[in-house]
């Protein structure tokens, strides 16, 4: 078979296809699944706390692409039905393709007319085994969900990561907001216990103030995702951050 | 062609970039389960954390399998949650099959094989099961992630493992002591120890605390218990 | 595996009333394989002043005679940290009374010279997850030297027990005022 030199040593040669330097067969990617192993377009934070009479998430409408405030206006807190609200943060993409697939879930058990509606604990142990089949095929869906409800009456709050870790608390907060956030609302709820909704939402709307001054990636347009005994299920917004930077030029030296 | 270090250009590469991803957490806690001649006592602590981050203060972390089988799990909590899950399956099964529920001894070979069902893709979990024998008798299994199996009359297992261990040693198996008469430990000292221990271990470690469940399996049934811990 | 665990060993410090113990394990090994049974890695420095030197064994012998050779102890962490980026692999355990007053003063340190200072006691080498877990529930405040050898002892025996790489036998130093008991003891062999 005929074959051209090329033009100058490891250069290009006429005829023939050229491999840029550098790119040995062995180091192209063989196997796929290695491009969702990590998140690409991305949200913050989720704050969510118990209450006595329901629960509270909530979370900004950012998606970054990396240090870049691309998209913003994504909404990530949804209703699921009247007694399910769903929180996403992680990827953007991966929260879109669970909503649908909960989504049609939901019409699903609608078309079966027999009275009965999905349980926030129920769509939380089934994202959990979903999350879990995906981290154990090494193709995880890189999001922290916070599931919230009102099961039997009683307030419900519980998450679960990429790994399908899982667990239910009064307080749950991801991303950034665990470290910031948690030590707030726990730090509150140890105070008082019985927390009503005026109460609860108060302090829901410090912590993202609190997130959005020293969370890069956050954002001061945000969602509050209610669920309550009585009042139903309401996603407030969007709404805004209160911000006041008068303090800032004060803090310096780290 | 030249034997020089090749450059590399990042932007004409098409590798992946590598970003791994790690299906394992390490989210702690810790179980400690003491045997006795006509019962057995399991304790775990309720923290659950990763890294510096404390998730919940207050996660069960025992499980009963049967009305006098509790297994103790820490380590990788998903991967607890999935195999408590299809343990209890495998026990509703044997239930409906056999139309009796299952030994201890049967659990243990049980889990024992399920752990080494994922010999190449392990759970990562650190297994305490204890129970009362077809006797009666008081008895603690410990695994390894892979489904080793040992029996003993009482174990440490999970982040403060090493811390306790030898303590039980010492004070249960009687280990290094001269002139003292080998004899079974009582309800109430094995509860004690089981306290004791616990507080040594919020003191030192820092996956270990908040607050601990404990069981007491005799043949009247299983007692629960919850003892508060250091909460930093 | 680190270099710390290349020996092996196990060390203890505590307080007590008037008086300090200090105790080690006897082994020394090149990792698994035991080599000899009658290794000291606890060092006389002066009167009541003893230093216990766990992790590399070539270094804890360096570090003994460099400390022989000028005599200073409060120039060991300063003699650590000179050698911040190429560091000797010990993590000294010192225990004795102070030179006047007879307090008890123990410390560790670790191997660039960080110093701990507690009130109750000092753990090192590679059996120290044990040896906290014994020290947390054994120790208490006011042992007198009886009291102390017995606490020292039992937390040292039970916890090196649990480690592969430590053991064949313990020597512990009670240091006091008028006198330093040295004991050997015999413990299991495997």
């Amino acid at each position: 078979m005929f074959s051209s030199p090329p033009f100058w040593s490891n250069g290009p040669s006429p005829g023939n296809f050229y491999n840029f330097p550098n790119l040995h067969p062995q180091v192209q990617p063989q196997d796929f699944r290695q491009h969702s192993q990590s998140p690409v377009t991305t949200s913050t934070s989720l704050v969510g706390i118990a209450y006595d009479k329901g629960v509270i998430v909530a979370g900004d409408l950012l998606a970054s692409y990396g240090s870049l405030a691309r998209y913003t206006n994504c909404p990530r807190i949804v209703k699921i039905n009247n007694n399910i609200i769903l929180g996403a943060s992680g990827d953007y993409a991966d929260f879109q393709y669970v909503k649908d697939f909960v989504e049609q879930k939901v019409i699903s058990e609608e078309c079966l007319d027999d009275g009965l509606s999905l349980q926030p604990k129920s769509l939380y142990c089934w994202l959990t085994r979903i999350l879990y089949n995906r981290r154990s095929k090494m193709n995880p869906l890189w999001n922290n969900f916070i599931v919230a409800g009102v099961e039997n009456g009683e307030p419900f709050l519980g998450t679960v990561d990429k790994q399908g870790t899982a667990y239910t608390d009064r307080v749950i907060c991801t991303g950034y907001g665990a470290h910031i956030a948690t030590p707030l609302l726990r730090d509150a709820l140890e105070k008082n216990p019985q927390l009503n909704l005026a109460e609860a939402k108060a302090l829901i709307e410090k912590c993202l103030e609190v997130l959005y001054y020293r969370d890069a990636r956050s954002y001061p347009k945000y969602q509050l995702g209610i669920i309550d005994a009585e009042l139903g299920v309401s996603i407030e917004g969007p709404l805004e951050v209160p911000q006041n930077w008068n303090v800032a030029y004060s803090i310096k030296g780290y | 062609m030249s034997l020089a270090v090749k450059p590399h250009y990042p932007d004409y590469s098409n590798a992946p970039i590598q970003r791994s991803f790690n299906p394992y957490a390490d989210n702690g806690g810790s179980v400690v389960a003491i045997a006795g001649d006509d019962f057995v006592i399991i304790g775990a602590d309720t923290r659950l954390s990763a890294g510096f981050s404390i998730y919940t203060r207050e996660q069960n972390k025992l499980f009963q399998l049967s009305p006098t089988t509790v297994l103790g799990c820490s380590g990788c909590w998903c991967d607890t949650l999935t195999l408590t899950r299809i343990l209890n399956s495998r026990m509703q099964m044997y239930q409906q099959e056999h139309n009796k529920i299952m030994s201890t001894e049967a659990c243990a070979q049980m889990l024992s094989t399920m752990l080494y069902y994922k010999r190449f893709f392990p759970y990562y979990i650190s297994n305490v099961l204890v129970g009362l024998d077809n006797n009666g008798k008081g008895c603690v299994y410990s695994y390894d992630p892979i489904g080793h199996c040992e029996k003993a009359t009482y174990r440490a297992g999970g982040s403060a493992g090493a811390l306790l261990q030898p303590l039980l040693d010492n004070q249960i198996g009687q280990k290094n002591m001269l002139n003292v008469k080998q004899e079974s430990v009582s309800q109430e000292k094995a509860l004690s120890i089981i306290k004791d221990v616990f507080i040594s271990a919020a003191e030192r470690d820092i996956y270990t605390g908040d607050s601990i469940q404990i069981k007491i399996i005799t043949k009247e049934g299983i007692k629960e218990e919850k003892f508060e811990l250091r909460k930093d | 595996m680190s270099i710390l665990a290349y020996n092996g060993g196990a060390m203890v410090a505590m307080k007590g009333e008037n008086c300090v113990s200090i105790a080690a394990d006897r082994r020394f090994g090149i990792q698994a394989q035991t080599v000899a049974t009658n290794f000291e890695k606890i060092f006389e420095m002066g009167p009541h002043l003893y230093v216990g030197l766990p992790g590399l064994a070539t270094d804890t012998q360096t570090v003994m005679e460099k400390l022989r050779f000028r005599k200073n102890f409060a120039m060991l962490s300063h003699m650590l940290y000179e050698k911040r980026f190429g560091p000797f692999f010990v993590e000294p355990v010192v225990a004795g009374l102070e030179p006047k007053t007879y307090e008890p003063f123990i410390c560790n340190m670790d191997l660039i010279g960080c110093i701990n200072q507690p009130k109750d006691f000092v753990v090192g080498g590679t059996a120290s997850a044990q040896l906290y877990g014994m020290c947390e529930a054994l120790w208490e405040p006011n042992l007198g030297p009886d009291d102390l050898f017995e606490t020292t002892s039992q937390a040292l025996i039970n916890a090196f027990d649990r480690d592969a790489i430590s053991g064949w036998g313990a020597t512990i130093y009670i240091i006091e005022k008028d006198k330093v008991t040295i004991k050997n003891l015999k413990t299991r062999m495997d």
